[in-house]
C-alpha cells in the first residue's frame, strides 16, 4: 500500500498566523472564543465566537478586495507549499481538495444588505464573483500554480477532512504524488444566524463533553497539508511530519441535522478508516474528537468511541473548546493538531471542562495539555447531515 | 387572545413555516397529534419543533426555554394551543 | 486507479426540460429532436436583455414526489431528490454502507440562502427560520438524497462552474475504483434562478452578450454569443463491473477512465491560446491505453460562451481528439448537464442504423478558471 505522508503544514487561526502560533495556542489551553466583532450580532442570544483578529487579518496582505475567506485560504496554502519547500515543477502536479461552505458569503452578504436596505442597487455586487465555495480552488491554484486534479468538495462539518481524504486517495492511486488539501471558512451572518435560530449554540464558550454543555460556538480560519507520496517526499529531501494512514467516509442517511442515535454512520467511519491504515483500536493513543459540545453531537461521539475502543480506552480532547468550529476549516485545523500532537508528545487539551458528563466515559483532558508519546491519532469529522470522516495519523 | 383563535394562529403556522398543505391544515382539529412516532399525528421531528417554537416565539410573544421538557405540551394541538394561553394571559 | 476495478454505468434518472425518467426516457430525449429551450416561465423577464431558458415542468415534478415526505425540501432539493430516486429504481442498486452518492453543482440551493436572510432582514432575528437554515450548506442536496435513497457510503457534494456534472461523475468513479463504494450515484443539479439569471446577464455572460446577435445558444458555432441557461437533476448510477454483475445489473456502458485536472489561468477567464501541458484527457487516454484516434466521438462541454467554446476547441484539436458536439442548445447550461454527457457518451450509438468504427466516446469538459475533465467511456462493455 503506498505511504502517504505530510510534508508541509499552513494555518491561519483565530490565534493568528502560522501552525506555530496555531499550536502555541493549542498547547497552552488557551481558549480563543470571545464576543465577535466582524460582524453585528445584536439581537441575537448567543454573540460570541473564535475569530481571526483583524490585526491578523491586515497582515495578510495588501488585497482588501479579496473576500475574507479567500485571504485566509491563500495564506495558509502558501505556508504549506513553502513549508514543504515545494519546487514549481512539484506544484505543477499537484492535486487541490478544498473543503469550504461559505465561500466569499461574507461579502455578498455586505451587498445584499445594502440593496435590500435602501432598496437601490449596491455596488458591492461585485462581491457575488467571489461567493461560491469553489472560488477558493479557483483563486489557489492559479496563485500557486496547480495543475493537478482540481476539487472543491461542500460537506459542511466534514469538508476539511475529507479534502484530506481525497488527496490520500488520489495520491493511492498513483494519479498524482503529491496534493494541496485543506479546508476555509471565514465568519458569516447566515451561520452566526442559522446556528443561532437552531438553538445550537451555547451562550458562554462551549464546553465538549462537560455534564453542564449548552452547545458549540462558532470560529474562523484555513488550514492546508501537503500530502505527499513518502518515497517522492524521501528523494527530494522533504521533512515528513507524520503519516495519514487511513480515511474512513460514511453517511448517516438518517436526518439533515441529527446524528444517528445509534452512532452507526460514525462507528464505521472509524473502523474503516483504521482498517485503511492497518491499526487496531488499541494501537491509538488520542483522538481528536469532533466535539463541537452540542449536547446530541458529543454524546453520540462519545458512544461511537465507547463502542469502537471501549469506555477510558484512550485519551480524546477538542480543539473546538479552543478555537471553536470553524465549519469547513474544522477538519484540516484538527488535522494539522493531530499531527503536531504526534510530533510534540502533548496532546491538547479540551478548555472549559469542569465536569465530565457521565456519558462520556474517557478522560477528555481537562484544561491542561498532557505529555504522551502516542503512536497513533484518530481524528473525527461528523458534519450536518450526517456526512461523516476519519482520518488515521500515524509517526 | 381565546383558545380558539391561539389554534388557528397555530395552523397558520403549520402551513407558513412547516410548509403543510393548507387543505390539510384546514382538516387538523384540537385533537390532532404532533410528533412523530404517534400514530396519525402530523410527524414532526426536532428540527420543526425548533420552527414551531421560533414562530411561536414570535407570533406569541412568548419565550420558550430549551431547557425544559415540554413533550406533553406539544403532545397536542390542544395542549400546545392551552400551553400557550397559559403564557400569555 | 486499481488496475483490477471496473467501473460501468447501471442506471440513470433525470428531470430536466427535456423529460423525466430513467435510462430508456433519457435514451428517447437525447434522441429527440426538440430544443426545450423557452422563454423563462418562473420569473418576470421583461426589460432584460436575454429571456430564454429551458426548464423544468413544474407540475411533472411535483407528481414525482410524496407531498407528506417532499414537504420540507427545497425545490432544488426536490430536484435531486426525484432523480437520484429514478436513477436508483433504474438501476435496481442496493441501499446500505456499500452505496455512495456524488452530487456536483454551480450554484446549490441559493434561493434557500435568500429566503433565510430575508426572513432576517425583514423581521430580525424572530423571522429567521432555522428549518431553512441547513439548506444554505450546499451540501443539503446530497444530504436529503442520501436519507432517501439510503447511500450510507461516502456522500461528497461538489462545487464547479460548468461541468459540475462531469466532475461529480468522474469523482464517483475514483470512489469506485479506489474501492470506497461499489456503486455510487453520481450527477449534477441545479434550478434557475431570478437572481443568478439576472446577474449572469449583467456580466454579459448570456447570450445576446453585448446585445449582438439572436439570443439562443449555438456552442461552437460562429455566431455563438453567450449561454442560456437551464436547470434540472440528472444522476447516473455507477457500478462495480464484478458487483453488477453478480447481481445480474443491466450494464449500459463502461467508464474505462476518468481524469480531471487544471489549467493555470486567472479565474473567471478562459483564454482560447493557453495550452495544457498536463491534459486529463490524453492521461484518460493513456490510463485506457488507447490512441485519440480510437476516439470516434466527443462530447463537450461548450455552452455558446464564445471564449470557452473556442478554448475548448482548440485544446480539444491540440489533443486531436475528435470535434466536439454539445448537448447546452438542447438542455441549456445547469449543473445536471454534464451528466447528460456522460448519459449521451454511454448511449452514444444507440439506435442507430450505421454503427461507428469504434466504440470509444469521449465525454470532455472545460471550465472558465482552468477546471478541465476527461471520462473516456465505452459502449461495447
Amino acid at each position: 500500500m503506498t505511504r502517504v505522508v505530510v510534508s508541509g503544514l499552513g494555518v491561519v487561526s483565530p490565534y493568528g498566523t502560522g501552525a506555530k502560533t496555531f499550536w502555541t495556542g493549542l498547547a497552552s489551553g488557551t481558549c480563543a472564543i470571545r464576543p465577535l466583532t466582524a460582524i453585528d450580532t445584536e439581537g441575537f442570544r448567543s454573540r460570541i465566537g473564535a475569530e481571526v483578529p483583524a490585526d491578523v487579518l491586515a497582515s495578510l496582505g495588501p488585497s482588501r478586495r479579496r473576500a475574507r475567506a479567500d485571504r485566509l485560504a491563500l495564506a495558509a496554502a502558501r505556508e504549506a507549499l513553502a513549508d514543504a519547500d515545494l519546487s514549481s515543477t512539484d506544484r505543477a502536479c499537484a492535486g487541490l481538495f478544498v473543503g469550504a461552505v461559505g465561500g466569499g458569503m461574507l461579502e455578498a452578504e455586505a451587498w445584499y444588505w445594502e440593496e435590500t436596505r435602501t432598496g437601490r442597487p449596491s455596488p458591492r455586487i461585485g462581491a457575488l464573483r467571489a461567493v461560491l465555495p469553489s472560488t477558493h480552488a479557483e483563486t489557489l491554484s492559479f496563485r500557486l500554480g496547480l495543475c493537478g486534479p482540481k476539487e472543491t468538495v461542500v460537506m459542511a462539518c466534514a469538508s476539511g477532512a475529507a479534502s484530506l481524504a481525497l488527496g490520500l486517495d488520489l495520491i493511492r492511486s498513483g494519479a498524482a504524488p503529491l496534493a494541496l488539501c485543506g479546508g476555509v471558512d471565514a465568519l458569516t451572518r447566515v451561520c452566526f444566524m442559522g446556528f443561532n435560530a437552531l438553538r445550537l449554540l451555547d451562550l458562554e464558550p462551549c464546553r465538549p463533553f462537560d455534564r453542564d454543555r449548552k452547545g458549540m460556538s462558532i470560529g474562523e480560519g484555513a488550514a492546508f497539508v501537503v500530502l505527499e507520496e513518502a518515497g517522492h517526499c524521501r528523494e527530494r529531501g522533504g521533512r515528513a511530519y507524520a503519516e495519514l494512514r487511513g480515511a474512513g467516509m460514511t453517511t448517516d442517511a438518517h436526518h439533515v441535522t441529527s446524528p444517528e442515535p445509534s452512532a452507526d454512520g460514525m462507528v464505521r467511519a472509524i473502523e474503516d478508516a483504521l482498517t485503511a491504515a492497518g491499526r487496531a483500536p488499541g494501537d491509538v493513543g488520542y483522538v481528536n474528537a469532533h466535539g463541537t459540545g452540542t449536547p446530541q453531537n458529543d454524546r453520540v461521539e462519545a458512544l461511537a468511541l465507547a463502542r469502537v475502543f471501549g469506555p477510558g480506552r484512550v485519551l480524546l480532547s477538542s480543539t473546538k473548546s479552543l478555537v471553536g468550529h470553524t465549519m469547513a476549516a474544522a477538519g484540516s485545523l484538527e488535522a494539522v493538531a493531530s499531527v503536531l500532537t504526534l510530533q510534540h508528545g502533548l496532546v491538547p487539551p479540551t478548555a472549559n471542562l469542569r465536569v465530565t458528563d457521565p456519558d462520556v466515559p474517557f478522560d477528555c483532558v481537562p484544561e491542561t495539555a498532557r505529555a504522551v508519546e502516542v503512536d497513533a491519532v484518530l481524528s473525527n469529522s461528523f458534519g450536518f447531515g450526517g456526512q461523516n470522516v476519519s482520518l488515521v495519523f500515524g509517526r | 387572545m381565546t383558545q380558539k383563535e391561539i389554534l388557528d394562529e397555530l395552523k397558520a403556522i403549520i402551513v407558513e413555516r412547516l410548509k403543510f398543505d393548507p387543505r390539510r391544515a384546514a382538516e387538523m382539529t384540537a385533537d390532532t397529534t404532533l410528533p412523530k412516532g404517534i400514530e396519525g399525528s402530523l410527524g414532526l421531528d426536532s428540527l420543526d419543533f425548533i420552527e414551531l417554537s421560533v414562530a411561536m416565539e414570535e407570533r406569541f410573544g412568548i419565550v420558550i426555554d430549551e431547557g425544559q421538557d415540554l413533550a406533553d405540551e406539544f403532545r397536542s394541538l390542544d395542549s400546545l394551543s392551552r400551553w400557550i394561553l397559559s403564557k400569555t394571559a | 486507479m486499481s488496475a483490477s476495478r471496473r467501473v460501468v454505468v447501471t442506471g440513470m434518472g433525470s428531470v430536466s426540460a427535456g423529460g423525466i425518467g430513467g435510462t430508456a426516457v433519457v435514451a428517447r430525449i437525447l434522441a429527440d429532436a426538440a430544443r426545450p429551450i423557452g422563454p423563462v416561465r418562473a420569473f418576470e423577464t421583461a426589460g432584460w436583455p436575454s429571456r430564454l431558458g429551458a426548464e423544468v415542468d413544474d407540475a411533472a415534478l411535483e407528481g414525482l414526489l410524496d407531498p407528506a415526505a417532499a414537504r420540507r425540501l427545497s425545490r432544488i432539493c426536490r430536484l435531486t431528490v426525484a432523480a437520484c430516486r429514478l436513477a436508483v429504481e433504474d438501476a435496481g442498486v442496493p441501499r446500505g454502507p456499500a452505496l455512495g452518492l456524488v452530487v456536483g453543482t454551480e450554484h446549490g440551493d441559493f434561493r434557500s440562502s435568500e429566503e433565510f436572510v430575508t426572513g432576517y432582514l425583514k423581521r430580525g432575528p424572530s423571522g429567521l427560520s432555522p428549518m431553512i437554515f441547513p439548506n444554505t450548506v450546499m451540501n443539503s442536496m446530497a444530504a436529503v438524497a442520501a436519507i432517501e435513497i439510503g447511500a450510507r457510503g461516502p456522500s461528497v457534494t461538489v462545487n464547479q462552474a460548468t461541468v459540475a456534472g462531469d466532475l461529480a461523475v468522474a469523482r464517483a468513479a475514483a470512489l469506485v475504483r479506489d474501492g470506497r463504494a461499489l456503486a455510487v450515484v453520481a450527477g449534477g443539479v441545479d434550478e434557475m434562478l431570478a437572481h443568478v439569471y439576472r446577474r449572469l446577464s449583467e456580466m454579459g455572460m448570456l447570450s445576446p452578450a453585448a446585445g449582438r446577435g439572436r439570443e439562443g445558444c449555438r456552442p461552437y458555432e460562429p455566431e455563438h454569443n453567450g449561454v442560456v441557461l437551464g436547470e434540472g437533476a440528472t444522476f447516473l448510477v455507477l457500478e462495480d463491473l464484478e458487483s453488477a454483475r453478480a447481481r445480474g445489473a443491466v450494464i449500459h456502458a463502461e467508464i474505462r477512465s476518468a481524469a480531471w485536472g487544471n489549467v493555470p489561468v486567472a479565474p473567471h477567464t478562459a483564454p482560447r491560446r493557453r495550452r495544457d501541458l498536463h491534459s486529463p484527457a490524453l492521461r484518460a487516454l493513456v490510463s485506457a491505453g488507447v490512441a485519440p484516434s480510437g476516439v470516434g466521438t466527443c462530447y463537450g462541454s461548450g455552452n455558446g460562451d464564445p471564449a470557452l467554446d473556442d478554448w475548448e476547441l482548440g485544446l480539444l484539436a491540440a489533443d486531436r481528439l475528435p470535434a466536439p458536439r454539445s448537448l447546452a442548445s438542447r438542455f441549456g447550461q445547469h449543473g445536471g448537464l454534464g451528466a447528460l454527457r456522460v448519459a449521451a457518451a454511454a448511449l452514444d450509438g444507440l439506435n442507430k442504423v450505421a454503427p461507428s468504427p469504434t466504440t470509444l466516446v469521449m465525454a470532455h469538459g472545460l471550465a472558465r478558471g482552468g477546471c478541465r475533465t476527461a471520462l473516456l467511456i465505452d459502449r461495447a462493455a
